[in-house]
């Protein structure tokens, strides 16, 4: 099952990104556990499975594994949806002594387009540096925002920090 | 026939305790942050030794094109 890794934590795979201490996981939920209810019901599975594991310490909602604490954000969109099906797998050298973890991290595309879509000023710096670091394929960013309905979004964001629109650039060009 | 459009939950519980971390994080003093930033620098060591590796495989299929 598919259950990558996202925010920051995934941001710094493509780029220096910002101080955090807790660690996203966009998970699917079943049809049945989406309907409206709080966080800690919808999870409630999970909990108890890591409770099982001898994880059972929170931090607000976020469960301390291993040092980290853990966010489990449920698919919440179609972009988040596709985002997760999407996710690419990445092999995690922890160090020479402990090998390697296979695990998968959001597509830079999907970070980017997210963090428009959420539009904060955090959101808002990380973007800029992953096209500064030129490190979205720019193609498949636009055909994500194109998609997802984030066109006139994007549109005010180059706007608003004056940066060439990448996506007609490439159009024009 | 129409696709049923899909029910996603609502998340905005685990947004606003997101964002009281967050804000727990600014409060913190200067020496905390600091810590955390050592803390978080070996934690995402991986992915940055990652990252160095796609961008010289990056740098060195660009050299390899070039004219």
């Amino acid at each position: 099952m598919k259950r990558p890794i996202a925010g920051a934590v995934a941001a710094h795979n493509y780029v220096e990104s910002a101080l955090t201490d807790d660690l996203d996981i966009l998970i699917a939920l079943e049809a049945s556990q989406a309907r409206p209810q709080s966080s800690l019901v919808m999870l409630g599975p999970l909990l108890t499975y890591l409770k099982s594991k001898g994880y059972s310490e929170f931090q607000r909602e976020a469960i301390l594994i291993e040092g980290w604490a853990v966010q489990f954000i449920p698919v919440a969109s179609d972009l988040d949806a596709e985002a997760l099906t999407k996710a690419e797998p990445v092999d995690l050298e922890i160090n020479p002594a402990e090998g390697s973890i296979k695990t998968r991290v959001l597509r830079p595309e999907y970070i980017v387009a997210t963090a428009l879509r959420v539009n904060r000023a955090k959101d808002r710096n990380r973007i800029i540096q992953f096209l500064d670091d030129e490190a979205v394929d720019i193609d498949v960013l636009c055909d994500v925002l194109d998609r997802h309905g984030l066109g006139d979004a994007w549109r005010a964001f180059c706007r608003r920090t004056g940066i060439a629109n990448p996506c007609e650039v490439k159009s024009t060009s | 026939m129409k696709q049923p459009e899909t029910v996603y939950p609502d998340i905005s519980d685990i947004l606003k305790a997101k964002a009281e971390r967050r804000r727990d994080i600014a409060r913190r003093s200067f020496g905390e942050k600091i810590a955390m930033m050592e803390a978080l620098r070996e934690r995402v060591a991986p992915f940055k030794r990652l990252r160095e590796q796609r961008r010289a495989a990056k740098r060195a299929s660009a050299s390899d094109n070039a004219p």
